[in-house]
């Protein structure tokens, strides 16, 4: 099965974490008229789609944390499960872009909200447990097992659950460009109404 | 080898023993960052000190208005990191991220304030380096609030004529505080 250097790969999980901080930051200064736009009738707005994000880290920033600090010590290579391996790379955006589109389970899927800058920062509070957690991470055995929030009797080992939910994460920050880019009807660029200057 | 160039830029800045450089020494790690990695977030607390031995990174803030505001840049010989940040070990205002490919020896925080603790000579260098980081930053800022366009890329050529070939244009824009139009012009205008 696919073997990482558990160091390396926690570091890169934390840059890819780190890319969603920023893009959000940009995210919370945006017109919130345009967060809150549904693209298209049961199409999910941008807040909605954050929203659906936070829902996950609810369940399995805590999961994580009682998994790793109940674990042991570090060990230098990470050897992913292949189920674990296997739901990241479905996750997993390519080259940028979403091909196979998945329908959400029941308790994920977002209610319309009113107010966008409450649910960005949850966003940004989870992103920083994340990275404390990752950070945490570096010292405890990641080959520990963490039950999925389908159902507890898949478990996937702590590597694999980080790597899944951040690719997640990636996925539906693919659908927040376009859906920013649909919204406002531009082509935007991916960095969010941002300017350089 | 990359122990070497630490050592020759720490020379520079304030001599140490032979005793007080092998302790300073020994906690770097190397470190290799593919291009446009972020390092640091802002609101997490700096936990490194860099030393860059490749490559190019920057500082950059995210204002209100999305306004992005490149504050420094950095490229071999120097430390890097968001210096308050780890100095003070409260939450960066700032991201702090790889332009292109880099390579780095990196410490921690507790590393560096355990020597520090222990050599007075090893925190009085620190100190020095962060002085002449002040004075980097007050002349700055004196400069961006007093020289017109022009005078502000003149001065970044004559101080580090490199730039134009390290870094993308619309990064060294935000850093003068010069809008990429006025920038491209001056450019434009540049004797080769």
């Amino acid at each position: 099965m696919k073997s990482f250097d558990s160091l390396s790969l926690l570091e890169q999980l934390q840059a890819d974490t780190r890319q969603l901080i920023a893009t959000a930051t940009f995210l919370k200064n945006e017109d919130p008229g345009i967060l809150l736009e549904q693209p298209g009738a049961g199409r999910w707005s941008v807040i909605q789609v954050l929203e659906h994000l936070n829902s996950y880290g609810v369940y399995y920033l805590p999961a994580l944390k009682n998994g790793l600090m109940n674990g042991d010590a570090a060990v230098n290579i990470f050897r992913s499960g292949w189920l674990g391996n296997y739901f990241t790379q479905l996750m997993l955006p390519k080259e940028g872009r979403v091909k196979n589109k998945m329908k959400a389970p029941k308790d994920h899927r977002p209610a319309f909200h009113v107010d966008a800058q409450p649910v960005i920062e949850t966003f940004l509070q989870q992103q920083h447990q994340l990275l404390e957690l990752l950070e945490l991470a570096k010292q405890k055995n990641i080959g520990i097992r963490i039950p999925t929030s389908l159902t507890k009797l898949i478990r996937l080992k702590a590597g694999d659950t980080f790597r899944f939910f951040i690719a997640h994460e990636q996925r539906h920050f693919v659908q927040i460009e376009n859906t920013l880019a649909e919204v406002r009807n531009t082509t935007g660029k991916f960095q969010v109404a941002h300017q350089a200057g | 080898m990359p122990l070497q160039q630490l050592q020759q830029f720490v020379s520079l800045i304030y001599p140490l023993k032979e005793k007080e450089w092998n302790a300073f020494a020994a906690i770097w790690s190397p470190l290799e960052c593919r291009r446009k990695t972020i390092l640091t977030a802002a609101g997490e607390t700096e936990r490194h000190l860099y030393f860059v031995l490749e490559g190019v990174q920057r500082a950059f803030y995210i204002g209100d208005d999305n306004k992005e505001a490149t504050l420094v840049f950095t490229y071999p010989p120097s430390f890097a990191g968001v210096a308050d940040s780890f100095l003070t070990q409260t939450p960066s205002h700032y991201f702090f991220e790889t332009l292109t490919a880099s390579r780095f020896l990196r410490t921690s925080y507790r590393q560096a304030e355990e020597l520090m603790q222990q050599y007075p000579n090893i925190q009085r260098m620190v100190l020095n380096v962060t002085a002449l980081a002040l004075k980097g930053v007050l002349v700055r800022q004196a400069e961006l609030q007093c020289f017109s366009a022009e005078e502000k890329f003149r001065t970044l050529l004559k101080r580090s004529p490199h730039v134009l070939q390290l870094i993308p244009h619309k990064y060294l824009a935000s850093y003068l505080g010069i809008d990429p139009a006025t920038f491209s012009k001056l450019l434009g205008s540049k004797k080769i």
